[in-house]
């Protein structure tokens, strides 16, 4: 039988995901062409166990890329600050210094209706609806980052109240030391 | 990402090499949906050369999907594997593919795509 999951993204400024103790820290300036460059530098000393093929970079770099393009707009004055621990797990703490995720409500409608046209075999209604436009939106934007970050992150992907801090991990069979 | 184009009996075969990602993606959207204004109708994006795709690559593969819907074309993938293939299962987006060959097989075929 089939089942409809319909995840959520959701604030939790409290959430234990936010506490950076004993992670090691790194802050980039906000430059759109480093993107994929920052994730690696972060996942330089990565257990190759954690790295699946480039599965953790590319979720890493989406982050990364969410916070230096919609969150600081590629301002190169404001700074991305990630806090990262690669022991046992992979958890990431990101902030930018933007005005926060103020459509996170509206995205997760957009995810609701999506999932839901794909549950039912609605392709059209799912094509309609594969593409999350939001006020700030470019035409390479959909909202898709969101929709694989919210099953990659077996362990939570949670905003704070200012929505422009991330944190999320991902836990591995078997860990690692 | 670079990548060639193979007509041969009525049908392009677009070859992808490289890393389908927030840089060379949307160059990528724009050639293919250029191809598909200019009169191709059936295509197969052969991705056995692509070993890093991200969300910008799969909302250009939607963007292409919706494209070839809207025209009435067929659009087939072959080579969809490895790390690009579990993005696109998690993006959902994977049953929406027809694909060809032996990875056709793992897909949901439900409705699917034509």
């Amino acid at each position: 039988m089939k089942t409809l999951i319909i995840r959520k993204l959701i604030v939790d400024e409290r959430n234990e995901l936010f506490d950076a103790q004993g992670m090691r820290y790194v802050e980039f300036p906000s430059d759109f062409g480093r993107i994929r460059e920052y994730a690696a530098y972060v996942l330089s000393e990565c257990p190759p166990a954690f790295k699946e093929g480039n599965l953790l970079e590319q979720q890493l770099s989406e982050i990364i890329k969410n916070g230096i393009k919609h969150g600081n707009r590629s301002d190169p004055r404001k700074k991305l600050r990630v806090w990262y621990d690669l022991r046992k797990r992979a958890r990431f703490i990101v902030e930018d210094e933007g005005e926060g995720f103020t459509d996170l409500d509206a995205w997760n409608d957009f995810y609701r209706s999506r999932q839901t046209a794909l549950f039912n075999e609605d392709f059209d209604g799912f094509l309609a609806l594969a593409s999350y436009r939001g006020p700030h939106s470019t035409p390479d934007d959909g909202g898709n980052s969101l929709v694989a970050a919210l099953e990659y992150w077996n362990g939570g992907i949670i905003y704070n109240a200012a929505r422009n801090k991330v944190g999320a991990v991902r836990w591995f069979t078997g860990g690692s030391d | 990402m670079e990548w060639t184009l193979d007509d041969c009996e009525g049908r392009t075969t677009v070859r992808m090499v490289g890393d389908c990602d927030l840089y060379s993606a949307p160059r990528f959207k724009t050639a293919m949906l250029r191809k598909i204004e200019d009169g191709a109708r059936r295509l197969l994006l052969d991705m056995s050369g692509v070993r890093y795709l991200d969300s910008t690559g799969v909302g250009a593969i939607i963007c292409i999907l919706q494209a070839a819907r809207k025209s009435g074309g067929e659009l087939r993938f072959s080579g969809v594997s490895g790390s690009p293939r579990r993005v696109l299962e998690m993006s959902s987006i994977l049953p929406l593919m027809k694909l060809e060959g032996s990875m056709a097989r793992e897909a949901r075929p439900a409705g699917g795509y034509r």
